[in-house]
């Protein structure tokens, strides 16, 4: 049977890490004859599912028991759900570990092996009730900031008229491409609206980029919903996202027109 | 060795900082209000109508939450979305962005929640930069700027998309290669 361990080292010499997240390599060990398989394992960057993913790696990799210095207890009880074993907390070298499985003196085995065993529980689907409070919990998690950026979105509108920002456009291809995609970045929301901005703007004598750039960013960068993200992404993953979006909108801008040959 | 277990004061100041934003938002409607009465009212009036039309999606984004923690494990979300997902994963992802319908920030608690189930950046980036393509507004973009433009537009966006998501999985997880 094959176990999984988190562990410092890709080798059985190595010590059993605390965490699947955390650990740097993922040691997939066949008992029979002690053969193993070493994977990377998943970055502390993924945040919270980097456990998730260490557990999807081993299962795929054919583990049927998990041992490690630590489990979250709802990712074990799923994890036992589905037949596979969980046994915590083990610490020490990866041999002896595996040592201590097979003779079953591992914390929480009695006397032999913990073979796999799915069980069926009245537990086994969550209930609708716990289903909604979950949902609620999360969804009110991110809400003040979502409160906040409605507010400044309402404020924005409020304030800057899109007249006032027509004007700002010069007719030269450079500037407008930078215009049409910050003012996109700014403004956002649904498409359609992007489409009636930009045919404005063709009509006023805009460049096609100017358009195509507004177009774009109007969807994909969204600079007001930025603190919403954060909160609910993270810092690293919302602003990463949005510079990507914003070059990608002039990028894409460009090569419309130039695919089009600059006609509409 | 990583500490085990949760410090209680690191997430109830955090809780309170959440806080900070809408906060720092309703004291700049307060001072405006005093320069510019008229507009202030106006600018909260214009916050109405955008909640107005988040409700619809909003809703739609929560219904999916509570399916989500009813039936999905985050084995689920991992396998489908998960950073080995493989090209299920890219077009599930894709076709999940192009459907998604409303402002972004409706499905920013949605996106969270699959998050900490499992799903890779590489995908959570891929649906927020697949929305600009949208089949059933498709129609009304050839209307306004012809066939030749919206198809090049939609392609160029959708590939546009996953070079996003690839920049952000490379700058999010700098040990990885991106996918």
């Amino acid at each position: 049977m094959k176990i999984a361990i988190p562990a410092t080292a890709p080798d059985l010499g190595a010590v059993v890490e605390n965490r699947l997240g955390a650990a740097p390599y993922l040691l997939v060990i066949n008992t029979e004859d002690m053969s193993f398989e070493a994977v990377a394992g998943p970055s502390p960057s993924i945040g919270p599912g980097a456990g998730i993913e260490a557990i999807s790696i081993v299962t795929d990799m054919g583990a049927k028991a998990i041992i490690a210095g630590f489990v979250s207890p709802h990712i074990a009880l799923t994890l036992e759900k589905n037949g596979i074993a969980v046994i915590t907390p083990v610490g020490g070298s990866v041999m002896d570990a595996v040592e201590k499985y097979r003779r079953g003196v591992l914390p929480g085995m009695t006397g032999g092996p913990q073979q796999p065993e799915v069980l069926i529980d009245s537990h086994a689907e969550p209930q609708l009730q716990t289903a909604f409070r979950k949902a609620a919990r999360q969804f009110f998690s991110i809400f003040p900031v979502l409160a906040g950026v409605i507010l400044l979105v309402g404020l924005f509108r409020g304030f800057i008229s899109r007249d006032l920002l027509l004007t700002i456009f010069s007719g030269k291809v450079i500037q407008d491409t930078l215009w049409g995609a910050c003012i996109g970045s700014v403004l956002s929301g649904n498409p359609v609206n992007s489409y009636v901005v930009a045919e404005t703007l063709l009509k006023m004598g805009v460049s096609l980029f100017g358009a195509a750039a507004l177009m774009v960013s109007w969807v994909n960068v969204g600079l007001l919903q930025l603190p919403a993200e954060i909160s609910a992404l993270g810092t690293r993953f919302a602003v990463s996202r949005t510079i990507a979006a914003f070059l990608m909108a002039i990028v894409v801008s460009i090569l419309t027109v130039f695919l089009t040959g600059g006609r509409v | 060795m990583k500490t085990i277990g949760h410090d209680a004061k690191p997430a109830a100041n955090r809780k309170h900082r959440q806080w900070l934003f809408p906060a720092g938002v309703i004291v700049v409607y307060l001072t405006i209000y005093f320069v510019a009465p008229d507009r202030t009212v106006n600018a909260l009036m214009a916050s109405g109508n955008v909640l107005k039309q988040m409700a619809l999606p909003l809703l739609l984004a929560f219904a999916m939450m509570v399916v989500l923690n009813l039936f999905i494990t985050p084995a689920h979300v991992s396998r489908f979305l998960g950073s080995r997902a493989g090209i299920k994963g890219i077009l599930l992802s894709s076709v999940a962005g192009i459907l998604s319908m409303g402002p972004v920030y409706t499905w920013l608690p949605f996106l969270a929640a699959i998050r900490k189930k499992g799903a890779s950046v590489f995908h959570l980036a891929n649906f927020l930069s697949s929305r600009a393509v949208k089949p059933v507004l498709l129609p009304l973009m050839i209307g306004y700027f012809g066939w030749r433009f919206a198809l090049i537009f939609t392609v160029l966006n959708m590939a546009g998309a996953l070079l996003v998501a690839a920049v952000v999985t490379y700058i999010s997880d700098g040990r990885r290669k991106s996918r």
